[in-house]
């Protein structure tokens, strides 16, 4: 029985993923301009000739109709060719990998301080509902989370790395962490990641907090709660019986959501920063019309939440019988 | 105890500090066409001056009048707050409700089409609908055609919202009992699902417009957003960045202005939260 | 060490830093310049695919046969020497017998060979040397330090095509396509610096070419720091982890403020690129065709005013296409000067008057409203400047629309001459030739956008293409600059000039029209005149 319902729900990911590549793949040869033309600048005497040209939108395929071509990409992607990239034909998976690791690592930093933050506040919050504490942190929330990413990197940076100098300014690591040891080398890249990915998490953080205080007043209702308080359960243990579970189910549609943020939310990070990571690579070969890199990424991306969203539906049907029946 | 009315009043107060916040910055957005100086307005012999009586938030490094400019971008701002949340309200409400009352089939297909839609990434989505967009759409004002491509980009998650609503309150034993005495499914859903969906449906949308309007700023600042000379706070901020050690004041108003309006739009989405979850009100 | 700061993270964790994170060493004895580059090049294969940060990139790593030296004069490089015939159709090159691959093999004139018809192939989509090598219908190679090349129709110009970057055929000849090859992740040429490591987002660092027959550098290491973003290139700046950047000139203003200004030395190159307005006179609007509005709107401009308060004097008012620094400008024209009464005064003789009191000209019941076509940019500036021009405009009674666009976008509204007036820069090679920009030949097909048909600069910008005779030439093309300037065919707003601040202990920079980097006199002859300067 879960078997096949876990095909199924895999058979529509996967008409999802093709959804999304169908679009992407038309939204950017819409867009204005080519990668050919791109780099041209006629007026700088900066131009190919036009048999040159035409040798190049053959290389590139960009001569037959648009579902040819689709169908094209997705035949090699089918056999785990990613493509090379227009600009400067290196294969897209090699670019793509050289660039992941610090998008990767930042994200998964920065979901880690959400959840590790946002969960224990709102539970507390929701346990202390109507205290001076819950209403501290709901007014601290809604101003971290009006705190907008530019203008706070921009803040932060100023403070901690041009006055007071106690943190890098950018990037991932130093020039020569190569040549140190090992445990230098560790605080080095923590004391890189420590402004980004604050500024990556605070806003979600507080999101989350205020998310899972409410879904957990949401779902305990208050006679459940009365009569656990009746036969003497500690609070915590009623919580983790009756709240939790429940307030799982929102958190994890959250979390669904917040593995496409993964890719897209850290483009302004990624540029105030300095990190090269994903999101940098996607901007630059979108402005380029690089268009197997540009698929290269929407696939991934797409995997990536597709997978997340299907984790969510999944364990929505397992934590509430109810969906399950229903289905 | 004044302790207890303290915490009484950040109850309450959350919602009314949110709604005066938000009716003063649209008061300011409103007049300010009839405000005394120009946000166009060249002086070349005074820029970057320091807040002083002539110019009360001080002026940039064109001599413009900084507080008409910020004036002048709180219509900007709010406007595609406001025309993004709508826009995405009206695709997510009656998606979200048809797939997650309908189930099956339906919900398959539009829960496939909201996971594709989600992949795409906001920002290709942005610069694709603003560059091939017909001819008539660059005709449109600025505000009304980002709002519109914000709305498209940012309905997708308040659909799944809605859907995650609709599924819970329809295994309620209101529901399920009002579909066992055989009431018709439209009236299931506008008469006993969608009143409890409205709570969580206008704190999305409060939540929306702040999230909107961030976006928009955050586009701006990169340079993709409301282009120039039309003002936009993200765009201000964009400026204020090179002249950030000589101008601090450039930075500070605009950067205080759009925390303001995101801080108004987050306190009324939680003051509404309150107010309107019947079971959180029984509960309090 | 550049700097001892104080580490956070380490106290906490109870370890002293002697050295911070984020500051690399210098190992004693040896000399490295960091620069930034302000993006990746778009490739490493030296010929394939320039940008300019590749072409910077390019020219340290290998040598071209001729180079233009910092003051545009041309100077052999691996050419010794060359010469025309008589008729102007053959070009042959004698080259030096000293020249070597950083792999110790001798360079050739077979290797000239090779990457000239490489250049070519579409594949590698050399956008700046393929059309120029294009007017090139043969390359013979003579012997081994002799090569000819042939012309089918001779162009004065035609030394521009050899400042090509030079590759070796035994590394790079193997590979189909030069841009995913193995040369193009270690390259090798015949330059002052060897290719060391790059990664990517990060840094590219050369070494001394320890044989270089034209002397060994003055650095030991020419490492490029790779910063996309201004203010954070400043911060580096400023922190010591750069010894040389070019900065917007907003930055520059605050550097020169800054605490850290005493370490700094700052000059300022002016690079052959010129801010301009183009105005539609192909009749689709009833306003541009009438050299007297062209001239008004150039004259409603406070230009001196604009460059000197707002743009920090880092802009110079320009006259036409012509820079002030290349020899090629007529130093007797003068910028249109700033004066509104004139600008009025031709508006008004123009037709354009304000008849129904609205606060905008109007003639035959047409108000003066048009749009201005502009590309989406990084440039700060451009937003200022356009309004600001705006503003002046409108106190003349002329409103202007600004329609920013997407650069691809902007540039097929511009092929189609489906605007008004655009503006945005173009940047010259130190050749004079203007014929594609202005030759009504040029209307249809070519990138005379503006729709311009004037006999006298058809004549002068052919007789430009024809004539071999310096002097001649330079009389050509100073008449030509006077015909634009009297009919302001176009309108030349700006020649921006960019700021570089450095390490007062960085010297031997010689600062050109082209850059710093390009030319015959680049970071080959930098050297630290203190090794330590910052215990």
């Amino acid at each position: 029985m879960i078997g096949i319902r876990i095909l199924r729900r895999l058979g529509g990911a996967l008409v999802s993923l093709v959804t999304v590549t169908i679009i992407v793949f038309a939204l950017i040869h819409l867009a204005p301009g080519d990668p050919i033309s791109a780099g041209d600048d006629p007026e700088s005497h900066r131009g190919l000739s036009a048999a040159a040209r035409d040798e190049l939108r053959a290389l590139y395929r960009l001569d037959e109709p648009l579902h040819r071509r689709y169908i094209g990409w997705l035949g090699d992607i089918v056999r785990g060719d990613l493509g090379r990239s227009f600009q400067d034909h290196r294969a897209v998976s090699e670019k793509i990998a050289a660039r992941a690791r610090s998008t990767i690592l930042l994200n998964a930093l920065a979901i880690l301080v959400m959840l590790g933050i946002g969960v224990p506040l709102g539970a507390l919050a929701a346990q202390r509902q109507g205290s001076a504490w819950d209403h501290g942190t709901g007014v601290a929330a809604a101003a971290l989370n009006a705190l907008p990413v530019f203008w706070c990197a921009l803040m932060l940076q100023i403070a901690f790395s041009v006055e007071l100098r106690w943190l890098p300014l950018y990037g991932l690591r130093s020039g020569d962490a190569a040549s140190r040891g090992l445990l230098w080398r560790g605080l080095d890249a923590a004391a890189h990641l420590v402004l980004p990915v604050t500024c990556l998490s605070y806003g979600a953080a507080a999101y989350v907090s205020r998310f899972v205080r409410a879904s957990l007043l949401d779902s305990s209702a208050p006679e459940a709660w009365r009569a656990a308080r009746a036969r003497g359960l500690a609070p915590f243990t009623i919580w983790r019986r009756h709240g939790l579970t429940q307030a799982a189910l929102p958190l994890l549609t959250l979390a669904g959501l917040l593995v496409p943020a993964l890719f897209g939310g850290s483009v302004i990070v990624e540029r105030v920063f300095a990190i090269d990571g994903l999101g940098l690579l996607f901007l630059e070969a979108a402005s380029r019309r690089d268009v197997p890199v540009v698929m290269g990424l929407t696939l991934l991306a797409g995997c990536a939440s597709v997978i997340g969203m299907l984790a969510a539906d999944l364990a929505y049907g397992w934590i509430d019988p109810r969906v399950r029946r229903a289905r | 105890m004044p302790a207890e009315r303290v915490v009484s009043f950040l109850a309450s107060g959350r919602l009314v500090a949110g709604l005066s916040l938000l009716s003063l910055l649209t008061m300011l957005a409103l007049v300010s066409p009839w405000l005394p100086s120009d946000p166009g307005d060249f002086d070349l012999d005074h820029i970057l001056e320091p807040p002083g009586r002539k110019h009360w938030l001080g002026t940039d490094t064109g001599g413009r009048d900084l507080a008409a400019r910020i004036a002048s971008g709180a219509r900007v701002s709010l406007g595609v707050g406001l025309v993004s949340t709508l826009v995405s309200l009206c695709l997510a409400v009656p998606l979200g409700a048809l797939a997650g009352y309908r189930r099956g089939w339906t919900d398959a297909a539009i829960s496939r089409w909201l996971e594709a839609g989600i992949c795409v990434p906001v920002l290709l989505l942005l610069l694709a609908l603003l560059s091939v967009a017909p001819v008539w759409f660059s005709s449109v004002p600025e505000v009304w055609r980002l709002g519109v491509v914000l709305g498209i980009g940012s309905f997708v998650p308040a659909a799944r919202f809605v859907r995650a609503d609709v599924l819970r309150i329809a295994v309620t034993e209101r529901v399920v009992s009002a579909r066992a005495v055989g009431c018709a499914a439209t009236r299931i859903v506008l008469v006993h699902i969608l009143p409890s969906a409205l709570g969580p449906v206008a704190v999305t949308a409060a939540f929306g417009i702040g999230t909107a309007v961030a976006l928009e700023a955050a586009l701006s600042f990169l340079g993709l957003g409301i282009q120039p000379p039309a003002t936009s706070w993200g765009g201000l901020l964009g400026e204020a960045r090179e002249v950030l050690d000589r101008a601090w004041w450039l930075a500070l108003f605009p950067g205080l202005s759009l925390f303001a309006l995101v801080l108004a739009c987050n306190l009324i989405g939680e003051g509404l939260r309150e107010r309107l979850d019947p079971r959180l009100r029984s509960w309090s | 060490m550049r700097r001892r700061d104080t580490w956070v993270l380490a106290l906490l964790f109870g370890i002293t830093a002697c050295s911070a994170p984020g500051v690399p060493s210098q190992r004693p004895g040896s000399s490295v310049a960091r620069v930034l580059m302000p993006s990746d090049p778009a490739s490493l294969s030296l010929i394939g695919r320039p940008d300019r940060n590749s072409e910077i990139f390019a020219a340290q790593l290998t040598d071209s046969l001729v180079q233009y030296d910092s003051t545009l004069r041309w100077v052999p490089r691996v050419a010794r020497s060359w010469e025309f015939s008589d008729d102007h159709h053959d070009l042959t090159f004698h080259l030096r017998d000293d020249v070597r691959w950083h792999d110790g093999v001798p360079v050739t004139a077979d290797d000239v060979a090779f990457t000239v018809e490489l250049a070519q192939k579409p594949i590698l989509e050399n956008r700046v040397y393929a059309p120029l090598l294009a007017l090139v219908s043969g390359v013979e190679v003579v012997d081994r330090l002799t090569l000819r090349a042939h012309y089918p129709e001779p162009t004065p110009d035609a030394l521009e095509a050899w400042r090509i970057p030079l590759i070796p055929r035994h590394r790079a000849g193997a590979d189909a396509d030069l841009l995913a090859s193995e040369f193009a992740r270690s390259p090798v040429g015949c330059g002052p610096f060897r290719f060391e490591h790059y990664r990517v987002g990060e840094e590219i660092s050369l070494v001394a070419n320890e044989d270089y027959w034209d002397g060994r550098p003055g650095l030991d290491r020419l490492v490029f720091r790779i910063f996309r973003d201004q203010r954070t290139s400043y911060q580096a700046l400023r922190r010591g982890e750069l010894d040389l950047v070019v900065l917007a000139p907003e930055l520059w203003a605050e550097a020169l403020r800054s605490a850290e200004a005493a370490r700094w030395k700052s000059f300022v190159y002016s690079s052959l690129s010129v801010w301009w307005i183009g105005w539609n006179m192909d009749g689709s609007n009833p306003f541009f065709v009438d050299a007297r509005v062209r001239m008004a709107l150039a004259h409603a401009l406070d230009r001196e005013t604009f460059a000197s308060r707002v743009l920090n004097g880092l802009a110079r008012p320009a006259v036409t296409f012509y820079h002030p620094d290349s020899p090629w400008a007529d130093p007797e024209l003068k910028p249109r000067a700033y004066d509104r009464a004139l600008a009025a005064r031709l508006l008004d003789e123009a037709g354009w008057v304000d008849h129904d009191g609205d606060g905008t000209r109007d003639r035959a019941g047409k108000p003066f409203r048009f749009r201005m076509l502009v590309a989406v940019s990084s440039m700060q500036i451009v937003d200022l400047m356009l309004a600001w021009q705006q503003a002046a405009w409108s106190s003349l009674g002329v409103q202007v629309e600004i329609e920013k666009v997407d650069f691809q976008r902007f540039r097929e509204l511009r092929a189609a001459h489906r605007f008004d007036a655009f503006q945005g820069t173009n940047t010259f090679t130190p050749s004079p030739d203007l014929y594609e920009l202005l030759h009504s030949s040029q209307r249809d097909s070519g990138v005379n956008y503006i729709g311009l048909t004037d006999p006298e600069i058809d004549r002068l910008t052919q007789e430009g293409r024809d004539c071999f005779d310096p002097e001649l030439r330079l009389e050509i093309y100073r008449a030509l600059q006077r015909r634009i300037y009297e009919t302001e065919a176009v309108s030349a707003q700006f020649h921006f000039s960019s700021p570089v601040i450095h390490d007062r202990h960085l010297a031997g920079i010689h600062p050109s029209p082209i850059d710093i980097y390009r030319t015959a006199d680049g970071p080959r002859l930098w050297h630290w005149t203190a090794q330590e300067p910052f215990p």
